[in-house]
């Protein structure tokens, strides 16, 4: 019986919390592509070599082998692209949205959803001004918002500003690498 | 049986009644879950686990060289993100549910240890119970990793994890409660 409830307790401590929504991903897009009124998805299935390319740039590969840019138009003119992009940690996903303009660089990055245990951590990055970090970086900078906000948060606010910078190294990557192909 | 569940202490009937009402609860809102993420049918589970979301069928292996693709989407299908469990999902997903399955598996063979049965119908309501979650995770990875027929045997582990729960339930709350001694 002692040992039934220590694995109870041992499964119920490993268990990830529920996800939690910090940013609709509707206002996400209105937020990252402003004025675009139609959207096209654009869809990439990596070969493997692409995706070995990917890798060793970045250290990071779709599981699936997919990357997805969503275009937004405004009178057939391009406004940007956005890309929606997923980071595991032993404490659950995070979601980022990733906008950039029609020259490359990063016009802004939205956390959408975190898990009830990461959210007070990642509210407390971002108060610290981390996205602001990354506001301009075109596709070949290293984004270093964790360095920038360490100073004035806690240790868990900074684990979640690294998971954060990593997830807009891999989207900057598979815009730098991707984006442009026909 | 290793202990009479039926003639037992009411304290001891008690707390298997209410770990059943607390089980059964959590499977309703399992069900529910399963119905808002995956979806009850083959199609649906395969499109969840399978290879890749809106590819799924057609291309399981990668490309010999990258293929671009580009349709139309309204901002409200942007904003409705298909749950898709890709691999690392599945290994977290994997890695979090299994130990609790076990426990929840233990913890229903611990009351049929105490059930009127017999010895054969006990060995094999506690096969049921510990194989319906090995055959919901085995379903899942192999629709991901072989194929998306496989999606069945996710279906199956799960009404099979229904079916253990309902016979067990069904059972102890009869013997505890209703059946003379």
């Amino acid at each position: 019986m002692k040992t039934l409830l220590l694995g109870a307790a041992i499964a119920a401590l490993l268990h990830i919390t529920p996800t939690v929504v910090l940013v609709k991903r509707q206002d996400a897009v209105a937020h990252l592509l402003p004025g675009a009124d139609q959207f096209t998805a654009r869809e990439f299935h990596l070969s493997s070599a692409d995706s070995r390319q990917l890798y060793d740039a970045v250290g990071w590969e779709p599981p699936d082998g997919m990357v997805t840019f969503y275009v937004g138009k405004h009178q057939d003119q391009i406004n940007g692209a956005l890309l929606f992009m997923r980071i595991d940690s032993q404490h659950g996903p995070l979601e980022l949205a990733i906008g950039f303009d029609p020259r490359g660089t990063i016009r802004g990055v939205e956390v959408t959803k975190a898990t009830v245990e990461m959210k007070p951590w990642v509210l407390e990055a971002l108060r610290a001004g981390l996205t602001d970090a990354y506001r301009g970086l075109t596709p070949d900078q290293a984004p270093a918002g964790a360095a920038k906000v360490k100073p004035r948060i806690g240790a868990m606010p900074g684990y979640m500003a690294e998971l954060i910078d990593k997830g807009v190294m891999h989207a900057a990557a598979a815009y730098r690498l991707f984006y442009g192909r026909k | 049986m290793l202990y009479d569940l039926g003639r037992s202490d009411v304290r001891l009937r008690w707390l298997v009644t209410l770990l059943l009402a607390t089980l059964g609860t959590s499977y309703l809102f399992g069900a529910w879950m399963v119905g808002l993420y995956a979806g009850f049918s083959t199609t649906k589970v395969a499109e969840t686990y399978g290879p890749a979301g809106e590819m799924m069928m057609a291309m399981q292996m990668p490309p010999e060289t990258t293929v671009v693709s580009e349709r139309p989407v309204s901002m409200a299908e942007m904003g409705e993100e298909m749950h898709h469990v890709d691999r690392d999902l599945l290994v977290q997903d994997t890695h979090v549910h299994m130990p609790m399955y076990a426990v929840i598996a233990a913890a229903l063979s611990v009351i049929v240890l105490g059930l009127n049965i017999s010895r054969s119908a006990g060995l094999a309501l506690i096969t049921l119970l510990f194989a319906a979650p090995w055959l919901d995770f085995a379903g899942m990875w192999l629709t991901k990793l072989a194929s998306p027929r496989f999606a069945i045997v996710t279906l199956a582990g799960g009404w099979a994890m229904a079916l253990g729960y309902a016979i067990v339930a069904a059972l102890a709350t009869y013997q505890m409660w209703w059946r003379k001694p």
